[in-house]
Parts: structure tokens; sequence; C-alpha cells
């Protein structure tokens, strides 16, 4: 091969070479950069919560009336909520819950083993009634639910009282890490409440905090004048279209009050939305970069063929094949782009390290520069295929003329 | 001779139709995309209240009280209820304010209208002096109005406009929850892009479009909506006490404090004030923990809080990569383009042009081409910002989110000439070195 004369012939045209380095160098930096994010960031955006999010609705309702502003009547508004919207054909499930599947808000609360000292856990903490497991669709894989009785009494349970609780398996397995969690307790972190692990839960997703997939359910009506009271609804089938005859329904049986009714892959999308957003904005700016990089290659060995118009006529003339020419450029740009990726490479470490310490960001993990690496080496010999293909048409005969 | 320059480099335009625009839209993907990206940066990162930030500062106490506290950072970022009502009462500060979000229900003056929902925050009434908040119509109520407190409210525009169809609505009243209020003031349009009285909870958020007494919190028995905190469980009997007074007992911690020092000695001097009074509560057997005062100033707490979110600040520095690259692509561009014209060049050298004046040339060819891709440019960011917008959404007022401001268009101009200087000097400095005879002998 013709390793020789080429690299001869690059020390010459050294700007050129040192352009096209540092081009494909910093773009393969960039580009491991975004897609370290990007899979990051969608990793995040991927995961599920466990529930059957797509079939989901939350209701919240929020009385204005003044003839709703007592306890016993709201108790009751709650209770003949949940008959309308169980009555409605296509309704799965019902549950008077503060747990908002994907909403942007929630509580977290912290918890120990009894009489234990040292750093508590940090766990959510929501108020259900029994049928919030058939509503999101998830089963009690330990122990048991509630118990109707449990959730009347809920509202009375004194501080000196055991609370039951339901916990996510993540949960248990941080606090009991013997594996045995149903009929242990816990208490809250001031020692107020002792709480009694009745079921375990295996799927439980809310990304809130550090304690996204730590949740304690506890029996218990979501309802106050002033918070409103809120229910999730399990639909058959598309959640969207059941909206108005639930809203309609609803209003029907109480006029007094606000209804605001969202399906839960809405919610889901409005959670998601920035991220979305950022993994869009970092595909646009790779494909947009990957883009200039390869027409500035284009032109460059355009500009080296057009500029050796003569010397490719000589080399014809000599005897050498189109396929040689193609080569010669091909194997150009092949030193030229594998020296930008070799450089590339290091330069995407360094600004992962900046990018880390200053901004935000994950490592960047070895296959991630790999594939970058691989992607923008074909790419550049490929941009380099055009010129070389019409660098080979140069007739021979150019070699006689003007000299 | 700069117009002479111009024509020479509109000719070369011209005999290289192809070139020139690969080099234009080069220059406009590099500007558009960073002018999007910083521009998101610019509208997040800038001074959320100009003039302000300096003197007003963040005020936290580590009153939690338990040994364990769940804020690793710090002492938790709001405060309880009590401890506000003293600072407030103290008059150490210029100006104070405390306030908290919630959610209530608006009763138009039109008894046929449905009620709504709105957004609602309790401040006193140096808010709206303290955060530069522009009124249409009235203004704050006096500071009066706090202590009692009085039914005074003040609204947004858009409110205003749905309750009172458009109409100045100051001295008329609404009821809102199960009182009415007089409107004593009506904002003008406001839509500050970062919140600043509210970096904790929701700072990206729209402002409320009411603001009345913090004081009506007790009697109105009013929830807060954002974040509360609270290490103290009601204890067996407290539960039949007043709303406010469990908010009181129960160490919810939930209001923040914002004052006003107008300078380092004011800042001292609240800074001991804050001390002696955590001595003071410890006395009394509060504030078990070790004292954690912190009295911080709007850009430092923005810092802190991470308001700008990281993304943003990572979008910003790769697409000033990506100029960087799109100018590396440009240097190679121009190079070509120039040494393809050596013979003219030499020409022109051989008739008496001086390597300045083929500089020169050059370059303002160079700088045209930046010139034209840098407006270009600026025109693909308006789209680049669109599509931010339709996920940030538009404010109130129907003001979207991100808007290129004027320092940002001149900020892209001027990237677009450094761009196009950059990339043409070298390129400039290549042809104008080339010794005419060389090319002369071919022709």
């Amino acid at each position: 091969m013709e390793f020789g004369p080429i690299f001869r012939s690059l020390l010459r045209n050294r700007a050129r070479v040192v352009v096209i380095v540092a081009e494909v160098a910093l773009t393969l930096a960039i580009v491991a950069n975004c897609m370290s994010l990007i899979l990051d960031t969608r990793a995040q955006l991927a995961r599920e919560s466990g529930f059957d999010d797509d079939h989901m609705v939350l209701v919240r309702s929020n009385p204005f009336a003044e003839s709703l502003n007592e306890e016993e009547v709201l108790n009751q508004l709650v209770d003949s909520d949940l008959r309308t919207l169980r009555a409605l054909p296509g309704v799965r499930a019902v549950s008077n819950t503060s747990l908002e599947p994907w909403g942007q808000g929630g509580s977290i609360t912290s918890v120990r083993l009894p009489g234990t000292r040292g750093e508590p856990l940090r766990a959510q903490f929501y108020s259900a009634d029994p049928s919030i497991f058939d509503t999101l669709g998830i089963r009690v894989v330990q122990g048991r639910g509630f118990t109707r009785e449990e959730l009347e009494h809920g509202a009375d349970a004194g501080p000196t009282e055991t609370l039951p609780v339901v916990i996510s398996k993540t949960l248990a397995d941080v606090a009991f890490p013997d594996g045995k969690a149903v009929g242990r307790e816990l208490a809250f972190a001031d020692e107020s409440q002792r709480l009694l692990v009745v079921g375990l839960i295996d799927r439980f997703y809310k990304p809130l905090g550090a304690a996204a997939d730590r949740v304690m359910l506890t029996p218990g009506r979501t309802v106050g004048f002033d918070y409103g009271s809120s229910y999730l609804v399990r639909t058959e089938g598309d959640p969207g279209a059941m909206i108005p005859r639930m809203e309609k329904a609803l209003l029907g049986a109480e006029k007094g009050r606000f209804l605001r009714l969202r399906t839960v892959p809405e919610m889901r999308e409005e959670f998601h939305g920035r991220d979305r957003l950022l993994v869009a904005s970092l595909n646009g700016v790779m494909a947009l970069l990957v883009l200039v990089t390869s027409l500035g290659i284009v032109g460059l060995t355009s500009f080296s063929v057009a500029e050796r118009r003569r010397q490719i006529g000589t080399r014809r003339a000599l005897g050498a094949d189109k396929g040689d020419i193609v080569r010669h450029f091909l194997l150009e740009n092949w030193m030229v782009t594998s020296l930008g990726v070799v450089l590339g490479a290091a330069l995407a470490y360094a600004l992962n390290f900046g990018m880390v310490t200053w901004v935000s960001g994950a490592r960047l993990s070895v296959p991630v520069v790999a594939v970058g690496a691989l992607g923008l080496w074909l790419i550049g010999i490929a941009s380099a295929l055009g010129p070389a293909l019409r660098g080979a048409q140069v007739p021979p005969a150019i070699a006689t003329r003007n000299v | 001779m700069l117009l002479y320059n111009l024509r020479l480099a509109w000719k070369s335009v011209r005999r290289h139709p192809v070139l020139s625009t690969l080099i234009v839209l080069g220059i406009a993907l590099g500007v558009g995309v960073s002018t999007t990206f910083i521009t998101a940066y610019h509208v997040l990162a800038s001074d959320p209240v100009p003039g302000k930030s300096g003197v007003l500062h963040y005020v936290r106490m580590n009153s939690w009280g338990l040994p364990d506290s769940p804020f690793r950072d710090g002492p938790p970022p709001q405060l309880a209820y009590r401890d506000v009502r003293e600072i407030l009462k103290s008059g150490v500060p210029a100006r104070s304010t405390a306030s908290f979000p919630s959610r209530m229900t608006v009763f138009p003056p039109n008894a046929k209208e449905q009620p709504f929902r709105e957004s609602v925050r309790l401040i006193t009434s140096d808010f709206f002096p303290m955060f530069n908040v522009p009124f249409r119509y009235g203004g704050p109520w006096d500071r009066s109005a706090d202590a009692k407190p009085e039914a005074v409210a003040v609204i947004s525009s858009a409110l205003n406009d749905r309750l009172f169809g458009g109409r100045n609505g100051v001295g008329r009243t609404f009821r809102l929850d199960d009182r009415d209020f007089r409107v004593v003031g009506v904002l003008d349009r406001w839509r500050p892009r970062v919140r600043a009285y509210d970096m904790v909870v929701d700072p990206l958020g729209e402002p409320e479009a009411v603001f009345v007494p913090l004081e009506w919190a007790g009697p109105m028995e009013v929830s807060p909506t954002g974040s509360q905190s609270t290490w103290r469980s009601p204890e067996p009997g407290e539960e039949d006490l007043p709303f406010i007074d469990r908010l009181v007992l129960g160490e919810v911690l939930f209001i923040q404090l914002w004052v006003e020092l107008p300078d380092q000695a004011r800042v001292a001097a609240f800074e001991s004030y804050l001390d002696s009074y955590v001595a003071e509560q410890k006395k009394l057997g509060r504030f078990p923990n070790k004292p954690d005062n912190r009295v911080t100033p709007v850009l430092d707490l923005m810092t802190e809080l991470r308001v700008v979110p990281p993304q943003t600040k990572a979008l910003a520095a790769i697409s000033l990569l990506f100029l960087v690259v799109a100018a590396l692509n440009l240097i190679g561009l121009f190079l070509g383009k120039f040494l393809a014209r050596a013979s003219i060049v030499g020409v022109r050298r051989a008739l008496g042009a001086s390597r300045w004046t083929i500089f020169v040339q050059h370059l303002v060819e160079c700088e045209l081409m930046g010139l034209v891709g840098g407006s270009l440019g600026v025109l693909l960011s308006l789209g680049g910002l669109a599509i931010l917008n339709r996920v940030y959404g538009d404010g109130p007022d129907g003001v979207a989110f991100f808007q290129l401001d004027v320092p940002m268009v001149f900020a892209a101009i001027a990237l677009s000439l450094a761009a196009g200087a950059i990339a043409g000097i070298y390129p400039a400095w290549r042809i104008c070195a080339i010794p005419p005879a060389r090319h002369l002998k071919n022709q």
C-alpha cells in the first residue's frame, strides 16, 4: 500500500489535516457525551410505574358550596362518588386515595425500626382504601390488603394505636433484610406512632426525592373541605373517552364543587415533558453536528482532489487505474479520520469529566465511546467516497496539458 | 474600499454558489443551535430581580427538632410560622415578607357565573416593593392591613379582566372561599421567568393570581399547597385545636421568609439578631440541633438550589462546542475556496495589490458570510425556541416562556462575526502569503 507517499503528502497539507482531525475529534467528543446523556435520560423515561397506567383516570374534587363544609357530609359524598363511578359501564375499579401516579407532588416520611437509632429510612406515604390494589392493577404478594373496618377506623385511630401499612418490597428489603416483613413493626422517626406491616406489594415506582420505589400505604380516606378528595379510576378501555361521562355523573350527584379529571398517561407525558425535550434537543444537535462535519469532510476532500487534478492525471498516465486513485483518497481520509477518532475518544473523556464536575450527567461508558467512534469513522469514509470517485474520473490526458 | 471588497465578495459568492451556500448554512446552523440553547440558559440564569438581587436575602434556620434531619446540605429550606411571626415583628430588616402558596375558590361578583379555583399567595405588603412587582391599577395594601388583617387583595391582570370585564377593579369586592375581599391593586402583566420569591417549591412556575395578607392563614384555615415538612406529630388532644394553632404547635415548616438588607452593616445586624433569637429559643427548649442560620442573597440562592436545570446548562455548553465545530468546518471550506482562486490572487498581486489588501479583501468576504449566516442563524433560533416553548408553555399574559431579547440578538451577531473572523484569518493569511510568481507561470 501507498502509506508512505500518502503520509508525506499529508505532511505537506498540514492545515487541512489539522482542520479535519480537530473537527472529527471534537465531533466525537460531543456526540459521545450527547449519547451518554440521551441513554441516561431515556433509561429514566423508560421506567414504568408498575401500575396499569394506560387505563387510569385521576379525579380531583374540590368542594366550594358551604353546605359541604362538614366532615359527615363530605364522607357521605366520597361514598356516593365511589358508588357513582363504580356504576358507570367500563369502570373496573375505583379507589379514594392520596396517591397520584406520575403527579408532580407527593409525601415522604421517615421511618425506622422501633427503638433503634441511626439514619431513618425515607419512604413515600399515602392513604388509600381497600380497592387501591385492584385500581392500580398490582397484587399484594405477601400478607393481605386492607379491610373495610380498618378504613372506617382509620380516621379515628389515635397516635397510641398501631397503624396497619402495606409496603413495597424494596422498602421491606431494606428495613427487614431477613425477608420476613409481614407482621413486623416500623415506627415514625419521631416515635409518635407504630406501624404494623400487614402486606407487601412487589411493584411501585413514583419518582419523588430519594424514595422512588419505597412506599407505605395506610387505610384512610382522602377527604377534606380544603384539600378536597381524589379518586383513581381504572377503566376497561381508553380512559380519555370515559372522562366526559364520569364528569357528568359526578356533577349530577353534587354541583357544589370543581372537578378536574386527567388520564394517567396524560400526567405521565407532562411529568416527562422536559426530559423528552432534552432527548429531542440532544438528538437534533447530534444530527446537525454530524451533518456539518460530514459536509466539511466532503468539502475538504473535494478541494484536495481539485488541487491535485494534474497529479492524478500523471498517475493515471503512468499506469494507475481508477481504483488506485479512489484508494489513494480513501486511504488518505482514513488516516486523517482515524487520528481524529483516537484524539476524539480522549477528548470525549476530558469533556465528560468537565460536564460531570461542573454541570451534570453520568460517567461516559466505553461502549458509548466505541459506538460513537465507529459511527464517525464510517461517516468519515463515506463522506470521502464521493469526491474520491470524482477524482478517479480525471482523464490521464490532463497530465499532458499546461506543462 | 470596503464597498469594493464587498463587491469582490459578492462576485466570489456568485462564482461558487453551492460552496457559498454551504458556508452560509454552516454558520447559520452553528449560530442557530448555540443561540437557541444559550438563550434558554440566559433566560433562566439572568438576574430575576434586577437592581434588587444584592439586597434581598432569603432566611433559613435550623429549627428541626429531631437529631437527624432529612435535609442533608444544611438547614430546612422553609421556616415555621411562629419563628416567621417573631422575625417580621422585630423590625430589624428594612423590609421583610413571608409567604406561602395555596389554592382557593373565587366567586365572581356576578352570581350567575360559576366559581373557580385560583392560585393564591399569602404574603405581607412589603412583598410588592421588594420584588419590583408592577401595578396596572392601585397598589399594595398598607402595612397596617397586614397585622389586623384586613380583607384586601391584589389580583393579576388576567383575573381582573375575568372578574370585572377589563375595567379597573380597584375598590370592588369578590368572594374568596368564605369571605369578601376588597381589591386594592391590579398587577400589570408580570411573568418573571424565575420566581425569585419562591425558589424552593416551583421557581419556574407562574406568579399566583391572588395575593392576600399572610395573617388570614389562621382565620381562614388556609392549607399550604407548596412543600411542607414537619418533625413533630400532633399529640393526643391537639387535633381539635384551631388549625393555625396546629400549624404553630406542629412545627410545620412551610413559610418562606425574605428580608431586604441594603448594606453589609444591616446584614451583620440581622445575622446577630438571628443568633440571639436562636439562643433565646434554645432556652425555651426549641432548636435542639446545632444552629445553622443562613442569610442568602438571591443569586447565591439560585446557584445553591440549582434553579437553572443542569440539562439547560449542559445543552448551552454543548451548543457552544457545536459552534466551534462549525467554525473549524469553515476554516476548511474557506481554505478550499480561497486556494482555488490562487491564480486570480496571483494576477492581482502582480498588478500591485499588497498582501494586506488581499488579506482584508478575503477577511471581508468571511465576515460577509458570517453576517449573512448569523442572521439566518438568528431566524433558525426563533424556530428552535418555538419548539422549546411548546413544552415550557405560554404565560398568563400570552407571552412565550423563552424569548430572544435584544442583547441575545447582538450576542448572536457577535458570535457569527467571531466565527467568521476565527475561521477566516488563517485561510486569508494563507492566500495572501502565496508568492504571485507561482500562479502566473501556468496562465
